[in-house]
């Protein structure tokens, strides 16, 4: 008897070995081991005609051999279930390289909304409001409120596009006018920066636009000092640049603040040895601004001995140019989609 | 404007360690702007005077001759082709090592031993293009040497070449927009009192003798408005004799780029450099007297029309806005501004008048602007000038005169007609006003002791300072205690203060809502339906208007646009918009961007010009407009209306839609509509006209949304929330049906048929829409989605099938509409 399991053993895995699908796999393991008709009961059958001891011995061989082929059994199953799949998986392979299709089109922001935004949810953190005016500007807010009179030589330096028909109409050359708009609007203290397209009457270039955006920006509270200003500029301007930047104060003049500033940073190229970025002087013009003077305060409706200000200037569309390297200023506003797409 | 180092220097005395950069530095960091520092001398390295002892043939060639030049300590061999060599010729020899621009052309090369056509040549004796002196050396033939005759001396010879010409300076380039407020700074003396004061160092006064006035002439002067003319001086001089001015003087003009003409010329424009004020020279025949020995000037407003004649030989057509000097009759020159033609002093002329004068700068400014002659003079005198220059200048005029014509003297008396007045404080602040302004307590010594340096009187009086304001800033830069927080802070040093925050409360800030809206806005456009943003001029030109069918006189215009072409405000965004479209469908085949900008109405109510006054600004709307062009496309119109559709979503709201009761020349009749919110206008969808767009050579079809951002703000569109409702607990059932109908039934004739059919209907979307050539030309089928649903109970399957019927056979009784099976 031993040698009829032996026997069925050795069958029993060559069969396994010749098999190349799981029904004939199926099909052998009911030859083998069926309740009913497989040999291996069959075989067993015959085990009441042993004695005891030999009749012991023989059923824990079958035990043992019956354990050890169904074990090979269920891996040679998991093996051909696998293979049965694999086909359909070599017959649905994808190139992993191709685009996604059909091919989805994006749209883009301006380059100048985006630094924009960033600029006014940065304000808007630091608790400033963001105001809005109107591009059309009166020459009293453009000008006159601002401490420019009527023949300021300063208004040689802001080329100015007037209005046929009405002379005290002009296109804002600044983002300025608000400040005073604002004090007549919403008093003091205040905090508010102003980002807006401004109009200057000068050629245009690579490095010149007539239309272009800035940023303006005000406080106004009690005993505001040049200290302040400095410190807040310095803030500032970590948040714009997202690092720490040295800067120097020198005379700036402009005639709505008093003293005023240049503000310039230390080259974030060179880090101050000079460079072409920074034509060599280490140092880059960054923004004007200064404490505002005492007539604009008044021209805003409020009473400069008791209120003080500082004010400040971003030059936006240049910030802009600057973070993308930007090389020709009239890129941005030309409407082309070969350029737009890209940001 | 451009300053010389040197010229400086005379007036105040600096280590030689102090560099023209560190200078050009300190003025920058304190004053103003200093924008370069050019040493015009670098080149003339290794170039020193010579002296041709000999000149002999060149053995081997025909045009070069063998020179002996002595340099002082040797006597060198050059080869030289020079077409005016002399024995005794004073030179520009360059050694070896000195570096040349050969022929004046290419770089700079260093000079070497060399043997020309077999004869040794120890350097080269110079043309001027070759060492950069061609504008003082100007050439008369190519092969043309310095001759440095009448520059130079025997003693002279082996120096530098540089040092000998006064070239060894530097020039700092200052920027005038940094000292337009700064009336004292426009000359070398004014500059040199903000050096003195920056070094802690002495300034040297300027000193200048009384002019012995003379008896033979009497000048008459008449100022016909004073307010225009605050003083003017004038004096008459004889036996000058114009030529050539000394090489000193030439040299300083030379270096801050001014040309030199003649001595008395180049006498007032170095009084212009040395002070900043600006003065004339006349010739005296063209001045006439009413008697003999006597000479009338008077300062009167131009008669309209009066021709004039600048001495740059440009004709002009004066006004009364403008000033001249003259007679009654005739100007001989305009005030503040430029000379007469005829009138200048040339060679010959006998009696030179000068003229010292204080213009009103406004009228000068007016009049430089007018007639488009900005010049030195005018660019100062439109700075507001003290006054008390005037007679500093004069005095000085006659000085130099006298020194450079030994047998010139004074024959008139000198006129002094003025009145003004300046306000020179004393202006009192208290020192914590000082303080809390710097933000730093700054030593009160120190603070005297700027202000002294500056030419400032301080007196303390307790807790005060009385600050009494020099002449030369009183005209207007220093008026307010602001102003004395700047000059104490600027020398002190703004990089000396140390910086600390403000305190601030921590309110959050006021939201800008119109500002929200267009950021929301485009963030939609752009990242659901691939929008890109473009940004436009605000300008647009009559032809861009007609072709779109609008009215020019409708539009704001400039007075001096940039661009004839372009000299009108937008009213809308369309206008470029299609533009970009035009340039950009060459590129790609859909084309879909939007802009958000200001708009500008005529003769409609903006915001005020001032507080205090009812006079209005144009209106300006704040637009978004966005703009969809296809070359293939049927209905392109709901294309664009996606755009809409997307917003409501954002926003969480609904537009009705109508048909325009006033459609733009530009938009499609059967394909615009209007866009209301609340009930009130805001916005449009439109396809754009095919007239129009086959004017402006655009293939496809192009659509575009309108939305009055400022009119959604007003009416409350961005404050809109989520309305929740609850999650239906009773199972909801869809059916799709389809039917042919009559074109013009809307889609919101049928929803609010469909809706009102049975108040089981709970949702009713369209999902397809045709109309073509399966069914009859009139008709469009539809297919639409039906919820049905309870809130109270499941639907029995016949309650739906009731409700169903319903719907359909309203619809067809209502509306016509045949089902289709």
């Amino acid at each position: 008897m031993r040698e009829d399991i032996e026997k069925l053993r050795q069958e029993f895995l060559q069969g396994v070995k010749e098999v190349k699908d799981t029904l004939k796999l199926d099909d052998l393991y009911q030859r083998f081991f069926s309740r009913k008709s497989g040999e291996l009961n069959q075989i067993l059958k015959n085990l009441k005609d042993l004695g005891d001891e030999a009749r012991k011995e023989v059923g824990q061989l079958a035990n043992q051999v019956k354990t050890e082929l169904e074990e090979i059994y269920s891996a040679k199953k998991q093996e051909l279930s696998q293979g049965e799949w694999s086909e359909q998986i070599e017959a649905e392979q994808v190139d992993i390289t191709e685009p996604s299709l059909p091919p989805k089109d994006s749209g883009h922001l301006h380059p100048n909304t985006i630094v924009q935004k960033e600029l006014e949810d940065l304000f808007t953190s630091m608790g400033f409001m963001v105001l809005d005016g109107p591009e059309l500007e009166s020459d009293h807010y453009n000008f006159e409120a601002l401490n420019i009179g009527r023949h300021d030589p300063a208004r040689d330096t802001q080329d100015t596009f007037y209005i046929k028909n009405h002379p005290d109409w002009v296109m804002r050359t600044q983002t300025s006018p608000v400040q005073v708009r604002a004090m007549e609007k919403y008093g003091a203290p205040l905090r508010a920066v102003v980002p807006g397209r401004c109009f200057r009457n000068e050629a245009t270039d690579a490095a010149h636009e007539h239309t272009f955006y800035q940023l303006e920006g005000v406080v106004v509270d009690k005993d505001i000092s040049i200290a302040h200003l400095v410190a807040v500029m310095k803030t500032l301007l970590k948040g714009v640049l997202k690092r720490d930047v040295e800067v120097r104060l020198r005379p700036g003049h402009f005639q709505f603040v008093e003293p005023g500033f240049e503000l310039d940073i230390k080259c974030l190229v060179c880090g101050g040895t000079g460079c072409g970025a920074c034509k060599h002087s280490g140092w880059i013009e960054t923004l004007p601004c200064g404490l505002i003077h005492p007539k604009v305060i008044e021209a805003g409706g409020l009473d400069p001995k008791v209120w003080t200000g500082f004010a400040f200037g971003l030059g936006l569309t240049r910030l802009v140019m600057q973070k993308y390297g930007i090389e020709d200023i009239r890129h941005l506003q030309n409407g082309d989609l070969r350029f737009l797409k890209q940001f | 404007m451009l300053v010389s180092f040197n010229w400086l220097k005379q007036y105040v005395k600096l280590t030689d360690a102090v560099t023209p950069e560190e200078v050009a530095s300190k003025l920058t960091m304190s004053t103003v702007e200093v924008e370069g520092v050019k040493h015009p001398a670098s080149t003339l390295d290794g170039i020193v005077v010579g002296k041709i002892l000999s000149v002999d043939k060149h053995p081997d060639a025909d045009k070069l001759k063998v020179c002996k030049v002595s340099i002082g300590s040797e006597t060198l061999s050059v080869v030289c082709g020079g077409s005016n060599l002399a024995e005794n010729m004073f030179v520009a020899m360059g050694k070896i090592g000195a570096r040349v621009r050969w022929h004046g052309e290419g770089d700079l090369i260093e000079l070497k031993p060399a043997k020309i056509r077999g004869v040794e040549s120890q350097g080269m004796i110079c043309q001027s293009t070759e060492i950069g002196l061609g504008e003082k050396f100007p050439l008369h033939d190519e092969r043309e040497i310095i001759d440095l005759k009448d520059l130079v001396s025997v003693k002279n010879v082996g120096k530098p070449l540089a040092e000998v010409l006064g070239l060894n300076d530097a020039v700092l380039d200052i920027d005038n927009k940094s000292m337009t407020h700064r009336p004292d700074l426009w000359g070398h003396y004014g500059l040199a009192r903000e050096v003195a004061a920056l070094y802690k160092k002495d300034l040297k006064p300027y000193e200048v003798p009384e002019i012995k006035v003379g008896k033979e002439l009497k000048i008459k002067v008449n100022v016909e408005d004073q307010s225009l003319c605050p003083r003017y001086m004038a004096v008459a001089v004889v036996g000058v004799k114009v030529g050539p001015s000394p090489a000193w003087l030439q040299n300083f003009l030379q270096s801050v780029g001014v040309r030199p003409i003649n001595n008395i010329v180049d006498i007032t424009n170095y009084i212009m450099y040395d002070i900043g004020q600006p003065m004339h020279a006349f010739d005296g025949q063209f001045l006439t007297g009413n008697k003999e020995k006597e000479l009338d000037i008077i300062v009167r407003r131009a008669k309209d029309g009066e021709d004039f004649i600048t001495l740059d030989g440009t004709k002009h057509k004066l006004d009364h806005s403008m000033l001249v000097i003259g007679n009654a009759e005739k100007g001989i020159a305009l005030a503040g501004v430029m000379g007469g033609l005829n009138s200048g002093v040339k060679e010959g002329t006998e009696t030179v008048v000068f003229e010292s004068a204080n213009f009103d700068p406004i009228i000068i400014r007016k009049a430089a602007l007018n007639l488009g002659l900005r010049t030195d003079s005018s660019a100062r005198f439109e700075k507001s000038l003290d006054p008390n220059l005037t007679k500093i200048a004069l005095k000085k005029a006659v000085a130099l005169t006298l020194e450079f014509c030994p047998g010139a003297r004074v024959v008139s008396n000198v006129p002094d007609v003025k009145s003004f007045g300046l306000n020179q404080g004393p202006i009192e602040l208290s020192w914590s006003f000082l303080f809390k302004k710097i933000g730093l307590e700054v030593d009160k010594k120190e603070v005297v002791s700027i202000l002294t340096r500056l030419g400032f009187e301080v007196k303390e009086k307790k807790d005060l300072l009385a600050v009494k304001v020099p002449t030369w800033r009183a005209t207007k830069d220093i008026s307010i205690p602001e102003d004395i927080v700047e000059e104490v802070a600027r020398v002190y040093g703004y990089g000396n203060i140390r910086t600390t925050m403000p305190l601030f409360p921590i309110d959050p800030p006021e939201t800008n809502e119109l500002r929200e809206l267009g950021h929301r806005l485009r963030n939609v456009l752009v990242k659901e339906l691939a929008y890109s943003e473009v940004y436009n001029y605000s300008f647009v030109s009559a032809d861009q208007i007609k072709t779109l069918g609008g009215e020019v006189e409708k539009y704001i215009e400039m007075d001096n646009p940039l661009s004839k072409e372009k000299p009108y405000l937008r009213r809308t965004l369309i206008n470029n918009l299609l533009e970009n479209i035009r340039k950009n469908i060459e590129n790609f085949s859909t084309v879909r961007i939007f802009e958000v900008g200001q708009t500008f109405l005529l003769n409609e109510s903006g915001p005020r010009v001032k507080a205090t006054s009812d006079e209005l600004l144009p209106r300006q709307d704040t637009w978004l407009t966005s703009v969809v062009a296809m070359k293939k496309s049927q209905n392109l119109f709901s294309v664009a209306k996606q755009v809409v559709e997307v917003v409501a979503q954002e926003f969480k709201t609904e537009f009705v839609y109508r048909k325009p009761e006033v459609l733009k020349p530009w938009q499609h009749s059967t394909r615009s509509a209007s866009i209301y919110y609340a009930d009130e206008l805001v916005g449009a969808i439109y396809e754009v006209h095919p007239a129009v767009l086959a004017r402006l050579g655009i293939e496809g079809r192009v659509a575009a949304v309108d939305l009055v951002l400022n009119r959604l703000v007003e009416l409350g569109a961005v404050r809109n929330e989520a309305k929740y409702q609850t999650v239906p607990v009773y199972p909801e059932v869809v059916r799709d049906f389809a039917f042919v109908i009559p074109k013009q039934i809307t889609h919101e004739e049928i929803k609010k048929v469909i809706l009102s059919s049975y108040p089981l209907v709970k949702q009713v979307e369209l999902f397809d829409s045709y109309s073509g050539d399966k069914i009859a030309s009139d008709k469009k089928s539809l297919a639409y989605h039906i919820l049905y649903g309870s809130n109270d109970h499941t639907l029995t399957a016949e309650e739906i099938t009731s409700a169903h019927e319903k719907v359909i056979n309203n619809l067809v009784s209502q509306l016509g509409a045949e089902v289709r099976k």
